[in-house]
């Protein structure tokens, strides 16, 4: 299991990147999206989102790296944060896109759409030599 | 013992950890913080039923380890910090905390405690000279200078070079030593946080 935000802590930025680095990357930029993505339709606390992100996508997500990683985005002001009581009687904190958040994920899930599709297009004769 | 508060020593041991590890971070936001993950670990162990001791230390190992967790949320947390209040004390415990996760860090903070020591001792010569004569930048030999600070006398075998102008000197060269280290350890946490993370809001 990659903890991947600890390794991207300990990788220098000199290192030439080698085919593991390269994954943990790309998985950590698509985990930052991911997060995003999942408060498009409203607020949800941390628990809620691991669920999404395990349900809704194949990203392999480690616990301990969503909840630094959500504390991070809100540091950044893409989230914010509230305390609400749950039927249960222990509270919970939900996240929630603030408007720089809403605008951030759109402007990246285009971005990600335009050069993803191009991509495909590229690796497609790859896929079938397979 | 019953289950029920073994269950629960075992979810406030590993918070303590926690807790411990996120030493430097604001209480506010440890608060918030450990009462998150606690509420995560409750939920999730109670899910669909019974929480139980073995459902705990799952979702316990689930997490990690409670230091390498810590480290995690307060190397950000510590950096936002020193970006935000500027400081030479908060940027050093900042970068203190980055330079324990990579070398990157590591030499940052030589740099900067460099650089404050240095700007640090200027300042201080200034400040110290109206009260003890000890104090001066002198010259004790063809190529070596020294800044004494007050613990040592060159006043037998040395020559004075600034006389009473080593307090407006030093505290210029004291003073923009200083800033020139905060704008590096700064500029350096702004770079390593963008490449790691997402943009600041503009």
């Amino acid at each position: 299991m990659y903890d991947i935000v600890y390794c991207m802590a300990r990788t220098l930025p000199a290192d030439s990147p080698s085919p593991d680095k390269w994954e943990v990357q790309l998985r950590k930029g698509s985990l930052e999206l991911a997060i995003l993505a999942s408060l498009w339709g409203g607020r949800l606390y941390g628990l809620e989102i691991l669920r999404r992100l395990e349900s809704g996508s194949d990203l392999i997500v480690s616990e301990g790296t969503v909840y630094p990683l959500l504390s991070r985005l809100k540091a950044l002001g893409l989230l914010r944060s509230e305390w609400v009581e749950s039927d249960g009687g222990h509270p919970r904190k939900y996240y929630s896109l603030t408007p720089f958040g809403k605008h951030r994920a759109s402007e990246m899930a285009s971005f990600w759409l335009r050069f993803s599709a191009s991509l495909n297009k590229l690796l497609a004769p790859l896929g079938k030599e397979k | 013992m019953t289950i029920a508060s073994q269950s629960q020593q075992k979810i406030d041991s590993y918070l303590d950890r926690l807790r411990q590890g996120l030493r430097g971070v604001r209480e506010e936001d440890t608060r918030d913080i450990v009462e998150e993950l606690r509420s995560h670990i409750v939920e999730k162990a109670a899910d669909g039923g019974e929480m139980t001791a073995a459902r705990i230390e799952s979702v316990l190992a689930q997490l990690g380890s409670p230091e390498e967790l810590a480290s995690q949320f307060a190397t950000d947390n510590l950096l936002a910090r020193a970006q935000s209040s500027r400081a030479p004390w908060t940027i050093l415990r900042g970068v203190f905390r980055w330079a324990k996760i990579s070398v990157s860090g590591f030499l940052v903070l030589i740099i900067s405690t460099v650089g404050y020591m240095i700007g640090g001792s200027f300042f201080l010569a200034a400040l110290l000279k109206p009260l003890n004569p000890k104090v001066g930048l002198w010259k004790i030999g063809p190529h070596a200078y020294s800044l004494a600070l007050g613990m040592t006398d060159h006043r037998m075998h040395g020559h004075e070079l600034l006389g009473w102008f080593l307090i407006p000197v030093g505290l210029c060269v004291g003073g923009g030593t200083i800033m020139l280290t905060s704008h590096f350890a700064l500029w350096s946490i702004r770079r390593f946080r963008e490449e790691h993370r997402l943009r600041q809001p503009s």
